[in-house]
């Protein structure tokens, strides 16, 4: 990772200035921006979305996105200033000389063309090779970054190959022509921990076998440190600092970077179940369900949750978190087995439960955007629950409104009136959080409440969500694929894979080895910040052995 | 060469020239060409031929005129958010919404605009244009231009009426069928699909010749036969919205599937629905006027533009162009209709991030 300083300049920003077209004027979005990259070298963007990352990582292509427009400053590729180019000019670079690649692989691909077509257009494009030579050029990178029957996968389509998979396809694709450049856009974001790794990997070779300059842009500062030789910390369109990512990790220097590294530290007491008979709130017992025609996603799950206790439930996507939910809530009746309520046993449909039952358990979503209806008012959203269970009317409706938003942190007298397309990612959330808790429930089901947040704001989420814990007693079901949050906030861990429960317990103990082989997986996946953590799990799990092939 | 000729070419060039002189490039090679095209047509054509051109670009220039005063005068008028909407409206949508003022106008105050009543024979058969008639008089004496000002209320008032019905109808189907699925969602579906299989206007004439002309079946019947394609609009557009999770946590806290749909789907599944609804209203008016023009429609003495086409249209191999006046009014509003429904789909598409 060590390269000399003294390489050619291949890539410089000077001053960038980009406005962004909003409510009929434009706004700046990046605010003099500078940056110089070197051929070999790979620099980490780094910031909340809204930073200016992206837009910065288009830039570099000398492209703006619909909307916005470059207003200052000059972009220079290997002497070439793009900010003056013209369109035709900017087209030869792109592809052949400046490669993309973006967050969602599966949304990425044109769904009705093989892999290898789509993987071979560009060279044929710029008539660099010969179809067949291009072909067979595909099949060696698809080998070097260790997809499976690499002679065969490139023949077949988007949809036939696994998420990890495709992100891998579109990193050799993205190779194709030998690029000076390449831009990663937050390309593991959307993975499990453990698909992440082999992504991790293979861009991290490609990028050091053909000595090609990378942006790497992405808001996890463990992924960062494992690929950047430099890291540059953004902030609303504007650096904050930019150094080399060891002396970015061990001694930042500004207070908004020394926040970023803290946020993981966030931690809590573990607290164990009550000594008393008390029954748990929600019982799992042995649990088999299946979508309409589909095969079993639950095969004999069975946990408890007693009150005021969070339970974690980790496993990768598609290990059946999400279904155990709505089982629970009712959306799902299941095949076999039943939910308990305080003993009691739920009716499977929640067409049968009453008002009370269902008042118990709320769920609070992974996706704001989607969870709160954009046409309806902030009062309306947190008082519906209240006046619909409590049948709270007038003055009193607007009074537990205001407690409620009180309790969240929000200013009634500003949010009040306001729908929820006009508030920020965290605000939202919180206000998915006063919904659950307008109910008055026992129990809280979390699917996934910070992954879609920055960091920083994730944290201010965990806490609140502490703090509601401690002062009004709940207990959360926790669904995460996110150790981080659940060694912060988490009381017992419930790991499943394949819609089955491999090993559940204490915090404590599912921390401490010795752990079930899944488990293993599972932390040892967790990136951490130590630049040298790729590096290492590499070396001990040897080369073939990560991500899926690493399955137990 | 006469006065108007020379003053024709030098304001186009003139023009021509200000507009290269300040650069845009677009008004200077309309202009330009324009100047070069009125060369070919004074030689071919002669005054007369420019006579034309210059009216005609008088009028799409009062026209736009027209449109551009009274999309700000809307923009005055209205609340701060709705200003900002209308902001974003085309020429074209506001000539639209200024047609539709128009017409509403002319048929909400049909008794104090008109001169005479609708069914009042003042003079004799297929009289010209005098002092009094605007417009000449009808087959049987009576004012045209009456006849038209009060066809603008019977007609549309008609089709705005099936139009809503269809709507009611279809949209209720759609929403039910979206939040309940299973049978009901099948059943309309189904229903749906028999309705559509028969050709409309067949379907409307053999449901009149068996009920009778009343208005009421009118208006059921052209409902019925629209609902279907409301139907499907509505159901494709709320399984969209029902899927959120805010419907599911709505569904969770144990609401009923009226406030589902009044409260949670309806308000996010507006925009398609409206710009439909003046799609479906221009079907439909079109409708009821080819019903009235085969006579089964609005029944007279009353006025309807559709059958106004037809009584007079014996006149039109007289070179008389009175039957082509309720004519050019069906297809104005329906044009300024759609142009305002172009604008509407414009912004709930996501073209607009241009």
């Amino acid at each position: 990772m060590n390269k000399p300083q003294s390489k050619s300049v291949l890539l410089e920003i000077r001053g960038l200035k980009i406005d962004g077209y909003s409510d009929e004027t434009w706004v700046p979005i990046i605010k003099g921006v500078d940056l110089t990259l070197r051929r070999g070298e790979v620099l980490g963007l780094i910031g909340e979305s809204g930073a200016g990352k992206s837009t910065i990582g288009a830039a570099a292509m000398g492209y703006a996105r619909d909307g916005t427009r470059i207003s200052e400053g000059s972009i220079e590729f290997d002497g070439m200033e793009l900010t003056t180019a013209t369109s035709a000019e900017k087209r030869a670079l792109r592809g052949s000389r400046i490669a993309y690649v973006a967050q969602s692989a599966a949304a990425s691909f044109n769904p009705a063309h093989k892999l290898i077509d789509q993987h071979t257009e560009a060279p044929l494009h710029y008539r660099i090779k010969k179809r067949m030579e291009a072909q067979e050029d595909a099949m060696e990178l698809y080998e070097r970054l260790r997809l499976p029957s690499p002679r065969e996968i490139g023949f077949r389509y988007p949809h036939q190959v696994s998420g990890g998979q495709l992100q891998r396809a579109m990193t050799a694709m993205a190779m194709s022509c030998r690029p000076d450049l390449i831009i990663f856009d937050e390309p593991t974001t959307a993975l499990d921990v453990t698909t992440q790794i082999e992504v991790l990997a293979a861009v991290r070779d490609i990028v050091d076998q053909f000595n090609t300059a990378a942006i790497y842009i992405t808001h996890d500062l463990a992924v960062v440190a494992q690929m950047a030789d430099a890291i540059k910390v953004l902030l609303k369109g504007e650096e904050v600092e930019h150094a080399p990512t060891e002396k970015m990790l061990d001694a930042p220097e500004e207070e908004y970077t020394k926040s970023l590294w803290a946020v993981r530290s966030f931690k809590r007491p573990q607290k164990s179940r009550p000594e008393d008979d008390s029954k748990p709130v929600i019982s799992v017992q042995g649990v088999d369900a299946a979508y309409t025609g589909g095969a079993k996603v639950l095969d004999d799950v069975s946990f408890d949750i007693y009150p005021g206790m969070t339970v974690a439930v980790v496993g990768e996507s598609g290990s059946g978190k999400s279904t155990a939910a709505r089982v629970i809530t009712g959306l799902l009746p299941p095949m076999k087995g039943e939910v308990l309520c305080r003993g009691a046993a739920l009716p499977p449909r929640y067409q049968d439960r009453t008002r009370e039952q269902l008042r118990q358990a709320q769920m609070i979503y992974q996706m704001a955007d989607t969870a709160l209806n954009p046409k309806s008012r902030i009062s309306d959203i947190i008082g519906r629950p209240a006046q619909f269970y409590s049948g709270l009317k007038g003055p009193m409706l607007k009074q537990r409104v205001d407690e409620l938003l009180d309790l969240i942190e929000l200013d009634p007298a500003n949010f009040y009136n306001r729908f929820p397309p006009e508030l920020s990612g965290g605000q939202k959330q919180r206000i998915g959080i006063a919904r659950a808790l307008a109910a008055e429930p026992e129990f809280i089901i979390c699917d996934e409440v910070t992954s879609a947040l920055d960091q920083l704001v994730a944290e201010g989420i965990l806490k609140l969500l502490d703090r509601l814990q401690r002062e009004l007693g709940l207990a959360y079901m926790f669904i995460t694929h996110d150790l981080a949050t659940v060694r912060s906030i988490a009381d017992e861990v419930v790991v499943m894979q394949n819609g089955r429960v491999v090993e559940q317990g204490a915090k404590e103990e599912m921390f401490t080895p010795p752990h079930h082989p899944y488990t293993d997986l599972l932390l040892s996946s967790v990136p951490e910040m130590d630049p040298n953590w790729l590096t290492t799990l590499l070396e001990e799990r040897g080369v073939d052995n990560i991500g899926e092939a690493a399955r137990v | 060469m006469s006065m108007f000729v020379i003053g024709y070419y030098a304001a186009l060039i003139a023009a021509s020239c200000i507009a290269a002189y300040f650069q845009n490039r677009q008004a200077f090679m309309l202009l330009f060409s324009l100047t070069l095209v009125s060369f070919v047509l004074g030689i071919v054509g002669g005054v007369p031929a420019l006579q034309g051109v210059t009216i005609f670009a008088g009028i799409l220039a009062l026209a736009a005129g027209t449109s551009y005063a009274f999309r700000e005068f809307l923009i005055q008028v209205s609340r701060p958010a709705i200003a900002k909407e209308l902001r974003t409206a085309p020429l074209t949508a506001a000539f639209g919404m200024f047609v539709i003022f128009t017409y509403a106008i002319a048929g909400i105050f049909a008794p104090w605009i008109a001169p005479f009543g609708q069914s009042e024979v003042i003079a004799s058969a297929f009289e010209p244009p005098n002092e009094d008639m605007l417009l000449g008089a009808d087959q049987l004496g009576r004012d045209m231009f009456s006849r038209i000002v009060y066809g603008a209320r019977n007609s549309v008032g008609l089709a705005l009426l099936a139009t809503i019905l269809a709507f009611v109808i279809g949209a209720l189907a759609g929403l039910y069928s979206a939040v309940k699925g299973g049978w009901l969602d099948q059943l309309s579906g189904r229903v749906a699909d028999v309705i559509m299989s028969v050709p409309s206007l067949i379907f409307a004439l053999l449901m009149l010749s068996i009920f009778g002309t009343y208005l009421w079946v009118i208006v059921v019947v052209v409902a019925i036969i629209y609902s279907p394609r409301v139907f499907r609009l509505t159901r494709a557009v709320a399984g969209n919205v029902v899927v959120m999770d805010y419907v599911e946590a709505a569904k969770l806290r144990g609401e009923g599937d009226w406030h589902l749909i009044r409260k949670e789907i309806l308000p996010n599944s507006t925009a398609p629905l409206i710009a439909e609804f003046g799609l479906e209203f221009c079907f439909v008016f079109l409708l009821i006027a080819g019903l009235s023009f085969l006579g089964l429609g609005i029944q007279p003495p009353t006025a309807d533009w559709g059958s106004m086409v037809r009584e007079n249209a014996t006149l039109i191999s007289f070179g008389d162009i009175t039957p082509l006046i309720p004519a050019a009014a069906i297809a104005l509003l329906t044009v300024a209709v759609n142009f305002v429904v172009d604008w509407m789909l414009f912004r709930s598409s996501g073209l607009k991030e241009q």
